[in-house]
């Protein structure tokens, strides 16, 4: 359902030919790409993690410094990045991923709060606070990917794939297992899974996912600087996984456009715009806590603050 | 596996072997130089008031827990210093004192995550989705089906586990482990909180169970439960082992009356 909505909101934009849409919908599709890997390793195999905006930025960097000092081909930069990425996931979540649950979230966020500060310091490869100009645009057979149509619909490509990576994985027995492990490592493991193979199986999926987001994003900005990395980042994909639902498959898309789209639509209302988006926010925690899209129970406590006669209303929705 | 040229004359075809085994919890010795073995092909009692250390050992055996002295082995393998995951792969399975419904799973994926080591198809095998991982999810489903049947769940097969009444979830955690075909069963209470039938059906699939040549070891409270489905019998108190043997001769251990099955008569009389 969600995904044929989107769909046609997709053709509708690239029919309609406003740039200004279209831009937005491509970054709709760069924040959902990043958001399927969060949702893949938290929604599903229930791991906390906090490495989704330092893998965008091995992405975004990657593609910065390998096509400005290297002068690497764009296209061999992104896919260099992501296996960077993947292969950086690897040495993090091998040591890391021995620590139960939390501890690893923990260990992960300090990832998160170091990114900008070592892209700051590491100024002889990234320019510092400066970061880098002139990132050479994708080409391919004369289409420049700096123009809206070739990059939207690049951006959706990735996103599309990130989706069927997703959605194939989880009808498998390879889903299985990470849900499993979600809901009952313990069991998980006595049934002979081994629970930190398919965590570590999820970092390396979502790691890729979200350096190649970070890599569209700087290949059609040309531009990338520390402060895109920071704590902001990796709370804002927190807040789309959160809000479109976690552990649904359709969440991070339909989260990622009421992160960019909502703001836009009540742009016009100037400085209410924060104090109603922080309603609507509000809105969705109370009413959907498992996200709009989510599935299960949608029960909160904070239900119990609303009047009686709407929790009555909600609770005969559920049955 | 040690090829039949290597067992040394003499030895017994004994599946797990603990020799001197001991766990502490901080201050709290749980297990205390336990030494008893389980045969395979055979079904085995492990008895004990509350905090004797039952759940503990198989804690130790099924690698959840570490021994902080003694040797665990199962045939050739060296269970000491293996993973849960591992030690589940070399064909020990276990089930676990309180409910364990993998809730968001149905009764039939619960049985499917049960399958999983046997497999062939891996990660890129799924991402594709190959004609041969499909055929392969679909025998594997139609086999937990059956599974289902036998452990009667059959109508449940699309039920959330975590819906489940009581009972039927006990029946679907041992379906689970079960799957893996294990040489060796570890259930801890199963019988507890079962009704009688319930606990007679139970019996019956522990036999059936048994006669595939699987070794099933199982620590329970229920006395009659225990003697009416057991040949082997191991009693434990305070960690350490009172007496390990044939379930008759247990029975009639004055020590073992006097310790512990004295004990629950006289509560049941007193009960009655
Ligand atoms: N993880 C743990 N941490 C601390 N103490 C523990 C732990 N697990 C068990 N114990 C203690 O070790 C002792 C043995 O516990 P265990 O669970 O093995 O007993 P049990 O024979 O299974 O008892 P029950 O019949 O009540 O299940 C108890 O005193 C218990 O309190
Ligand atoms: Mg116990």
């Amino acid at each position: 359902m969600a995904f044929l909505l989107c769909g046609t909101v997709a053709v509708a934009v690239l029919v309609g030919g406003s740039p200004y849409w279209m831009y937005n919908m491509t970054v709709v599709a760069l924040f959902a790409t990043a958001a399927i890997g969060l949702n893949i390793m938290l929604g599903y195999a229930g791991q906390i993690s906090f490495t989704q905006s330092a893998f965008m930025a091995v992405g975004g960097y990657g593609s910065a410094i390998l096509g400005t000092k290297l002068a690497v081909d764009p296209w061999l930069a992104m896919i260099f990045s992501a296996v960077l990425a993947a292969i950086g996931a690897l040495l993090i979540g091998i040591p890391l991923l021995r620590l139960r649950g939390h501890y690893f979230g923990m260990a992960s966020f300090a990832l998160a709060l170091g990114t900008p500060s070592f892209l700051l310091a590491a100024a002889s490869l990234t320019n510092g606070p400066l970061g880098i100009a002139g990132v050479p645009p994708l080409r391919f057979a004369g289409v420049s990917f700096l123009d809206p149509i070739p990059i939207y619909l690049l951006a959706w490509g990735v996103c599309i794939g990130a989706f069927l990576v997703e959605i194939s994985l989880l009808k498998s027995h390879v889903g299985r297992a990470w849900r499993a492990i979600s809901t009952n490592q313990d069991v998980a493991r006595s049934l002979g899974i081994d629970a930190r193979k398919y965590k570590l199986l999820t970092l390396a999926i979502a790691a890729v996912m979200a350096s190649l987001a970070g890599s569209l994003y700087v290949e059609f900005q040309q531009y990338v600087a520390p402060d895109i990395f920071d704590i902001g980042l990796i709370m804002t994909i927190y807040l789309i996984v959160y809000a479109g639902g976690r552990g649904s498959i359709a969440g991070p898309l339909v989260g990622a456009v009421f992160y960019i789209v909502v703001p836009q639509l009540i742009g016009s209302l100037e400085q209410f715009q924060h104090l109603v988006f922080s309603a609507l926010l509000i809105a969705i925690i109370v009413l959907r806590p498992n996200g709009i899209m989510g599935r299960g129970r949608q029960y909160a406590p904070v239900e119990r603050i609303l009047p009686l006669w709407v929790q009555r209303r909600l609770r005969r929705d559920y049955d | 596996m040690t090829s039949a040229g290597t067992v040394e004359p003499g030895s017994t075809p004994e599946g797990l072997v603990l020799t001197q085994v001991s766990k502490a919890f901080g201050g709290v010795t749980a297990v205390k130089d336990a030494s008893f073995s389980v045969m395979l092909g055979q079904i085995h009692g492990l008895i004990g008031p509350n905090g004797a250390g039952k759940s503990t050992v198989i804690g130790l055996v099924t690698g959840f827990l570490r021994p902080d002295s003694g040797d665990i082995r199962f045939g050739a393998h060296d269970l000491n210093r293996m993973t849960p995951e591992a030690i589940a792969q070399v064909g020990i399975a276990r089930t676990f004192q309180k409910a364990t419904p993998l809730v968001g799973l149905t009764a039939l994926e619960n049985i499917l995550v049960g399958m999983h080591t046997r497999y062939h198809g891996g990660v890129l095998a799924a991402l594709v989705r190959t004609s041969a991982l499909r055929r392969e999810e679909r025998g594997m489903a139609e086999r937990a089906q059956m599974i289902l049947e036998r452990f009667g769940l059959a109508d449940d097969a699309n039920t959330d586990a975590g819906d489940l009444p009581f009972g039927k979830l006990r029946f679907l955690e041992i379906a689970r482990s079960m799957v893996l075909e294990p040489q060796l069963l570890l259930l801890d209470e199963p019988a507890a909180g079962l009704n009688r039938v319930e606990a007679a059906r139970l019996s019956a699939l522990i036999q059936g169970i048994r006669s595939t040549g699987t070794g099933v070891l199982i620590v329970d409270h229920d006395v009659p439960f225990v003697f009416g489905v057991c040949e082997q019998v191991t009693v434990m108190n305070l960690g350490q082992i009172l007496a390990s043997d044939h379930a008759a001769k247990i029975y009639e251990n004055p020590a073992v009356r006097e310790a512990y099955l004295g004990t629950q008569r006289a509560q049941t009389e007193a009960g009655a």
